[in-house]
């Protein structure tokens, strides 16, 4: 603490300078903690959408190439949309940069956080078919490696997971939830999610289009461009240790996929090694494989999945005996 | 619309620190405040070149002795309260701010940075050094946005000032993020 100053005759700065004094923060339990991560994600990628670039008609025809390869009847919207954006790219890439803004501080926000994850559902469904082209899951370009089944879909499965509302019904009661994703809807209903997920993961894997002996180290490589000299070397050193090996790469990343899915029906210390090998495994995807959703290229529209597949994982992490019980009462 | 909200910022802070009568005898001035002003006024400026006020080279003399300042209380508060009690104090989140203020005026090439506002911020052939520390800045804001908008919200800022401390800092740092992430 020190006086700023103090002058004669004229005005003297004789307060001294202090920092204000502040309540004790007030910890969120798990879910809340969660969904904050969530708004973190949701406010990253309101940010990124607000980048000069999404707003000429490059983000338009960068929505309009996600419709090649699939069926006309999700095809069509998709062109529609994506005209629309590139005639109007100034005001309707606004308002879905405001919506996302709003989606993420209004999670952040505790009596708007009911609402903005319902309204987040909706919105990223509506993003994953007319944004993103169901992820490509139906044109064959889905990977999990680059952010199968699409980023936005994982932002509607979280809203969902992290409802702030605990299922009471008789089963449900038998017992404490056995992790916070199964606070919302129930641990049979949360664990299927997980397995659908993992097993999807899984299938993409193997798909001819990623299996290809050269199509892994392709794609790593091309993640190289415009990326800092760091990571490009990662990608450019990933790229030549997978080599030609795409198919047994993709063996290996798809048997980890379903030991992970597996995971939640262990016992709680093998579950733990499974969710850890979950985050590994999300960790490489978002680091090797998307490049933190490339936005150190400049011109990305989100962080990609990496970091809602850990958000995941870390809602399933299993709770301590007791502690999902007390965790209910102070429910946000 | 950002210029009109580090506008906004620097004018609630200067009627606080005015509002505290600094030229009393034993009044406290908060520091967050001094550095909201001095932040959104840079700020304000980096985004509208008509609103420049000092060249670079001061602004990151003025954000240098905040960050040392906040670096100071930070760990006055740590070794009070423990690393842990950080989350909850408000210096943190300025010694963050004040760490960002000087890399954004320090990370951009003189071009760029002599260009109209944020113009010349991330435009082709003006490479931005260092840009993953950036990323690293942007994230770090992001996050710390999102847990303050949750104890804004919360029981904990009953105190009228405080909360409106927090809410500056809020404002701050989303338009720091973005100003981060369009500098990549």
């Amino acid at each position: 603490m020190s006086d700023l100053a103090v002058t004669d005759g004229r005005v003297a700065w004789r307060g001294r300078l202090g920092t204000e004094v502040v309540p004790a923060a007030q910890p969120p339990d798990a879910r809340r903690a969660l969904q904050l991560g969530l708004a973190g994600v949701w406010l990253l990628d309101a940010l990124l959408q607000y980048q000069p670039v999404m707003f000429s008609r490059a983000f338009g025809r960068m929505l309009a190439a996600t419709a090649a390869g699939n069926p006309v009847v999700i095809g069509r919207p998709i062109a529609w949309d994506a005209t629309l954006v590139e005639h109007h790219a100034v005001a309707l890439n606004a308002l879905f940069a405001t919506i996302q803004l709003l989606l993420g501080l209004g999670i952040a926000l505790r009596p708007l956080t009911r609402f903005a994850l319902a309204a987040s559902v909706a919105w990223s469904l509506g993003v994953w078919w007319l944004g993103e082209g169901l992820g490509g899951m139906l044109n064959g370009t889905a990977n999990p490696v680059t952010g199968a089944p699409g980023a936005v879909l994982l932002y509607a499965l979280l809203a969902v997971l992290l409802w702030p509302a605990d299922r009471t019904d008789s089963a449900y009661d038998a017992g404490p939830p056995p992790f916070t994703a199964a606070r919302a809807v129930g641990a049979r209903a949360a664990r299927g999610l997980w397995l659908v997920l993992w097993l999807g993961l899984a299938w993409f894997a193997v798909q001819p289009a990623n299996k290809a002996p050269l199509a892994l180290h392709n794609q790593l490589a091309g993640q190289a461009d415009g990326e800092p000299h760091w990571l490009a070397g990662i990608e450019n050193s990933a790229a030549a240790v997978v080599g030609s090996h795409g198919l047994p790469v993709s063996i290996v990343l798809a048997a980890a996929c379903v030991i992970v899915a597996a995971g939640v029906w262990l016992p709680r210390p093998a579950a733990r090694a499974t969710l850890v090998l979950a985050l590994a495994v999300a960790a490489v995807i978002w680091v090797v494989g998307e490049a933190f959703g490339m936005i150190l290229a400049g011109g990305a529209t989100d962080p990609n999945s990496g970091p809602l597949l850990a958000l995941l994982a870390l809602a399933y992490w299993p709770a301590k005996p007791g502690q999902a019980r007390e965790e209910r009462v102070p429910s946000c | 619309m950002l210029v009109g909200v580090m506008l906004a910022v620097a004018g609630v802070s200067a009627v606080r620190l005015a509002g505290a009568r600094p030229w009393r005898r034993g009044t406290v001035i908060a520091d967050t405040d001094i550095g909201h002003l001095l932040m959104a006024i840079a700020m304000a400026g980096m985004l509208a070149a008509g609103l420049r006020t000092l060249p670079g080279a001061a602004w990151v003399i003025v954000f240098g002795v905040l960050t040392c300042w906040f670096g100071y209380r930070v760990a006055l508060d740590a070794r009070a309260g423990g690393v842990r009690a950080l989350a909850g104090r408000h210096c943190m989140p300025h010694l963050v701010h004040s760490g960002a203020m000087i890399y954004m005026f320090l990370a951009l090439p003189p071009l760029a940075a002599a260009s109209a506002g944020m113009a010349g911020m991330g435009s082709a052939g003006q490479s931005l050094r260092y840009p993953s520390l950036a990323f690293v800045f942007a994230l770090v804001l992001a996050a710390s946005s999102v847990w303050d908008l949750d104890q804004l919200s919360g029981r904990r800022y009953r105190q009228e000032s405080a909360a409106v401390t927090v809410g500056c800092r809020t404002a701050m740092s989303v338009t720091m993020a973005f100003m981060l992430l369009i500098m990549i």
